[in-house]
């Protein structure tokens, strides 16, 4: 079911025409990256607060709140650059392990907000009125640190995974020979690997 | 002399399939860090987003941690760099990248810094630095990006 809908969002032609552009791929993938800088740092300025480790001059009510809207534009630029290229080679992500375990960890992040929004994110004024962090704030912190990085780390794991061909029905656009060897450190070496990207 | 022992240690980095990776993941992680915090005085002296502190507040609190995810950032670009210097050097996207990364830094610590600091600084002369500060970020990005597409 979720491979029959992969195929066919892929197959959009709004997807197999930017999959198949040269340039615009690489643009969105740089907005992707852009987007995460953007709210990347504000996440965990935001928790180094709540662990109690950065700006403990300030209070915890002006640190979230101060974020808050930035994270969100940053969010929504990332969201919506990994959608676009998820959908464009939405099969190859199906088969992709670190695609699939960051699916699994963004559930889990939305879950944790969920647990911790009442009691840590919605009401950081009274975070500060009590004698000392409590530790489901920091517990909360902790764990949106950790999940993030390894958000970030799956991403970045996806490009390493060759995909498998014989599965793949879309057309690998000629620049796929450059992505495939920047994800293996060893063909970064030679252009050998473009005859992989052809094949198909 | 030196090429050896360049090749040397590109083997080392290459003797494990993990290294490559770990740095780079290391390398996103702290750019996000550093790029972002630079972001949040750039919002400031834009005149959005953070409330109730100046923009000299914003980057004193900031600044420490940016410096240490430019840190991070400055070990772990070598690392990845030194694993195939070649195929860097001859790379349009990552000559770019060095010459807008060394241009983001020293705006930076200087003109970007001295104008955060500054909380007589015209609202003119703000809104340019933000700009000119989040463009030469975003442009080492890119640039980032696209040595994998050169």
């Amino acid at each position: 079911m979720l491979l029959s809908f992969a195929q066919w969002i892929q197959f959009t032609t709004f997807f197999t025409d930017l999959r198949g552009s040269a340039n615009v791929y690489p643009i969105i993938m740089s907005l992707h990256m852009v987007g995460i800088a953007l709210f990347g740092g504000m996440i965990l300025m935001t928790d180094l607060r709540l662990l109690g480790w950065a700006l403990t001059k300030r209070s915890i009510a002006d640190v979230v709140n101060q974020f808050r809207v930035p994270k969100r534009w940053g969010l929504l630029l990332t969201a919506t650059c990994g959608i676009l290229m998820a959908g464009s080679k939405a099969e190859e992500y199906y088969y992709n392990a670190f695609f699939r375990t960051k699916l699994i960890l963004f559930a889990v992040v939305i879950i944790t907000e969920l647990v911790f929004y009442r009691s840590v994110y919605a009401n950081p004024a009274a975070l500060d009125r009590a004698p000392s962090v409590p530790a489901n704030a920091k517990l909360a912190a902790a764990l949106s640190v950790l999940l993030w990085t390894s958000i970030a780390c799956c991403g970045r794991g996806i490009g390493y995974i060759e995909p498998p061909l014989d599965k793949i029905h879309a057309q690998i656009h000629v620049n796929h020979a450059a992505l495939l060897a920047s994800r293996d450190p060893y063909s970064l070496k030679g252009q050998d690997h473009a005859d992989v990207a052809t094949t198909n | 002399m030196l090429l050896l022992q360049i090749e040397s240690i590109a083997d080392t980095l290459n003797s494990s399939e993990w290294v490559f990776p770990i740095a780079e993941c290391f390398h996103i992680a702290a750019f996000a860090w550093s790029i972002g915090l630079i972001a949040a005085v750039d919002y400031k002296l834009l005149g959005f987003g953070i409330q109730h502190s100046k923009p000299s507040e914003v980057l004193h609190d900031t600044a420490p941690w940016t410096l240490l995810g430019l840190a991070v950032v400055l070990l772990s670009g070598p690392l990845l760099f030194l694993s195939d210097t070649r195929m860097y050097l001859h790379n349009p996207s990552f000559v770019f990248k060095m010459y807008a990364l060394a241009a983001a830094i020293i705006f930076n610590y200087t003109i970007h810094r001295k104008v955060a600091q500054s909380d007589t600084a015209s609202q003119g002369v703000r809104v340019v630095v933000a700009i000119v500060s989040l463009a030469l970020w975003i442009s080492v990005v890119f640039g980032g990006l696209f040595i994998a597409f050169a």
